[in-house]
């Protein structure tokens, strides 16, 4: 026989050796050191455990905050606890009891006492959880028996009908249908699943009553008269009549809500029907669910009287009011849930849902709660879980799965090892090592991504630096959100993994960094700053922006005379005193061979930053005097492009060369003629400078 | 020395521990592993520290620890320290502490010299 198993919470190893030993011949034993692992073993396997021995003082997380959660995740019905404590106060003991622990047992152990203790609660639990099984059985059979002779009886009244045979079936799905939607819109009519159950069964019994109509009235294939449909109408009171004669059972909840039924289907929301003329809410919930179920399927059904009716325009006549006055919130139930109510007829409601159905009406009547689920479901998603977690462990990945409630965030064991991190971290918005990862800000960077899904688009991503052992690095955080099937859903939790982009983004930067910058003074190139400075003409059109285009004079001769390595050095030594001269918002570029432009905004008067800016870019190196030509022009109004500028700039750079170089001018309208042999960013640097001496 | 003087030196109860734990052996293996468990490094460092939480779970590790052992003389300076910490904001009598100390050397040593005549 398999051992059962026994779960040992307790931060000192040799306390939890010291239990083990004691226990370890019969039981099949395992052990966590705190609160966390243990709420991870039991999130993993909280149906194979028998038992449960906690300690309350624990780094962590403690031993009440264990059985909180294990009251809150409903595991404590299924899993008993028993405290093992050094601690005496009588209130530390209380509040174990109070949150839901069976025992509590003192230390020093003693081994006989544990012993004894742990199997008498095993099995005073063995035998909670047969009987629960036992109930459950006898629910069902009890339900089947009296659902076979509801069947039954409904069946004769139908056969004298001559109705189709399914009205019954029709009618009692749709009721149950109607009522569940129902209680999901509002909680005006507070019905419990065992109501619902009820009133479904009892529905089958709305038309007994005409059992005593004459066969004549009942099977007449044309319209009734007045006299014939006043005796029709006396079916509702005579139903109820034949429930309120039963000798017994007047008071099953079964006989009741068929009286309710059988008396008031017939009845309209706005106080017209028969028999009593009842008005709104004075018309018990069940005979109005029925009332509409019967209505609807009386339309879409064939009858001696009548041929059948679609679906849609069955729909549609009921909510246009052309079948009797119904509750405005059923009549939204029933338009919001058309489809379904369609579906519910044709789909036959197999044996297998009935039974679930019966596992939580069980599970309410013993515990007063929905909810639970069957052994096999565990088994299935034990299965599930060990598949996941064979593919976790092959993939090299780092995986996680984020549940708010308890707040935990679980690691694969590859990824926690790669984070230098728990796999099982609690409350990871607050942990440390989780925020030095990731950067301050994170949990809600994490928190407004996800809020970017939908249950139907639940998955999104991001990219962060992690920092990995002293380095950033680039990953892509690929994230599916878990949406609650709740009205309205809500996001419960989060699976994902981060994958490193890191190489391949730091290549695709190089690449990029490598084509916008000149590689011999590292300045911008052409392309690279004509694509800074256009968004930022274009998205702050009211600044006062300027561009400034200037060359080296007579740097041909420099190069003709002292080589191109001597050239490149006064390229170079250009690019650094542009870098120094300007501010750090600014931009500057080499355009061309000998060609740099400067791209500044100022405030008031241009002309001083000019002044300064030329004077810092002449100089001298190696005894070549190095002197410049310079042509600016200023944005004069909202909406000039970057070519106007640039051209303009040109312009007065060739005013500063004509007028003898080694000086600067500022573009005005008296300049707006002159041609500049520039094309528009097309030419090649070298024809620029070699053109322009 | 056997395992009954070993207890006498350390002022525990042999026959409440034999009690319990029903076996020689078991007793034993678990009086020597009183060497290996980091507790009352974890109470010094942490008292260091300040960290007047860990420290009291600390004391309350060893405390525990020496109740299922019956190592009554520590089981006792250990009790008064952990409700001196329980809880508190780190100040307590230091000769609680004093105390714990003295214990925890008589004990250590009394395992050690049993440890040693085992020849293990």
């Amino acid at each position: 026989m398999q051992k059962e198993k026994i779960l040992i919470v307790d931060d000192s190893e040799m306390n939890r050796s010291i239990l083990a030993d004691m226990l370890g011949d019969e039981f099949d034993i395992s052990e966590a050191a705190n609160g966390v692992e243990a709420i991870s073993l039991l999130q993993k396997h909280s149906a194979e455990y028998s038992l449960v021995l906690l300690d309350i003082v624990m780094p962590e997380m403690d031993g009440f905050d264990v059985l909180a959660v294990m009251k809150r995740c409903g595991w404590i019905e299924e899993v008993p606890v028993i405290m093992v404590s050094a601690e005496t106060a009588s209130e530390q003991i209380e509040r174990a009891y109070e949150l839901g622990a069976t025992d509590f047992i003192m230390r020093p152990f003693d081994a006989s006492i544990v012993h004894r203790r742990v199997v008498n609660t095993m099995l005073l639990y063995a035998k909670q959880k047969k009987l629960v099984s036992i109930v459950e059985e006898q629910i069902y059979e009890k339900e089947q028996n009296s659902s076979l002779m509801v069947d039954i009886l409904s069946h004769i009244v139908e056969f004298r009908n001559g109705e189709s045979g399914r009205h019954i079936q029709h009618v009692r799905t749709l009721t149950d249908l109607l009522l569940h939607k129902l209680c999901e819109v509002t909680d005006r009519y507070p019905l419990s699943e065992v109501d619902i159950s009820v009133i479904s069964m009892a529905s089958a019994l709305h038309d007994i009553g005409k059992i005593g109509i004459d066969d004549k009235i009942l099977n007449k294939p044309g319209r009734l008269t007045d006299e014939e449909f006043a005796v029709m109408k006396t079916h509702s009171a005579i139903g109820a009549q034949m429930l309120e004669d039963l000798p017994v059972h007047k008071n099953n909840p079964i006989v009741i809500r068929a009286y309710e039924i059988c008396r008031w289907h017939h009845e309209r929301f706005d106080g017209k029907g028969y028999p009593d003329g009842l008005k709104g809410d004075e018309i018990p919930i069940s005979a109005q669910v029925v009332a509409l179920a019967d209505v609807y399927d009386a339309l879409t059904s064939e009858r001696v009287y009548k041929k059948a009716i679609p679906h849609e325009e069955a729909i549609d006549m009921i909510l246009q009011g052309k079948c009797g006055a119904f509750n405005p919130v059923l009549l939204d139930c029933l338009a919001q849930n058309a489809t379904s109510v369609k579906n519910s007829l044709t789909l036959d409601v197999s044996k297998a849902s009935r039974r679930l159905e019966i596992r939580s009406f069980a599970d309410a009547v013993l515990h007063s709660k929905s909810g639970g689920a069957s052994e096999r479901t565990l088994r299935l998603l034990d299965y599930e879980r060990m598949k996941h977690n064979f593919f976790a462990a092959m993939t090299e990945e780092i995986q996680f799965e984020y549940s708010a409630g308890p707040d935990i965030l679980k690691l694969s064991p590859w990824g926690a090892n790669k984070l230098g991190v728990p796999e099982n971290i609690v409350s990871p918005d607050k942990n440390m090592a989780l925020s030095a990862l990731l950067g301050e800000g994170w949990w809600q960077r994490m928190g407004d991504l996800l809020k970017t899904t939908t249950p139907d688009k639940p998955e999104c991503s991001r990219e962060e630096q992690l920092l990995l052992g002293g380095e950033y690095r680039w990953y892509s955080i690929i994230v599916r959100a878990i949406w609650s099937d709740d009205n309205p859903p809500q996001i419960t939790g989060a699976i994902g993994k981060a994958v490193d982009i890191h190489d391949a983004k730091t290549k695709i930067n190089e690449l990029r960094e490598k084509s916008i910058r000149d590689p011999l003074t590292g300045l911008l190139n052409r392309a690279g700053v004509r694509e800074q400075i256009e968004p930022r003409i274009k998205g702050f059109p009211d600044h006062k922006y300027a561009f400034a285009i200037f060359d080296i004079d007579f740097f041909k001769h420099a190069n003709d005379e002292h080589g191109h390595l001597f050239g490149d050095k006064v390229l170079c030594y250009i690019a650094q005193r542009l870098n120094h001269s300007i501010r750090q918002s600014d931009l500057c570029a080499r355009i061309g061979g000998d060609e740099f432009l400067i791209f500044f905004e100022y405030d008031n008067d241009i002309h001083p930053i000019i002044a300064r800016i030329f004077k810092a870019l002449c100089g001298e190196i190696d005894s070549f005097e190095v002197r410049i030509s310079m042509g600016v022009s200023e944005m004069h109004e909202e909406g000039e492009e970057y070519e106007e500028l640039f051209h303009r700039a040109d312009q007065a750079l060739y005013c500063s060369k004509r007028a003898g170089r080694a000086q600067y001018h500022l573009y005005d309208d008296s300049m707006k003629d002159i041609l500049t042999d520039r094309e528009p960013d097309t030419e090649t640097a070298d024809g620029a400078a070699d053109r322009r001496e | 020395m056997t395992l009954q003087e070993c207890f006498a030196a350390l002022g525990g109860n042999y026959d409440d521990v034999m009690g319990r734990l029903r076996s020689e052996r078991l007793v034993q293996k678990f009086v020597l592993k009183f060497l290996d468990d980091g507790s009352y490094a974890l109470l010094l460092s942490s008292l260091e520290a300040g960290n007047g939480e860990e420290a009291f779970r600390a004391a309350h590790t060893i405390k525990g620890m020496c109740q299922n052992l019956g190592f009554t003389r520590l089981g006792n300076s250990s009790a008064a320290l952990t409700e001196a910490l329980r809880g508190g904001d780190g100040r307590f009598d230091p000769a609680l502490l004093e105390q714990v100390k003295e214990d925890y050397q008589v004990t250590a040593k009394a395992v050690e010299t049993f440890k040693a005549s085992l020849g293990v």
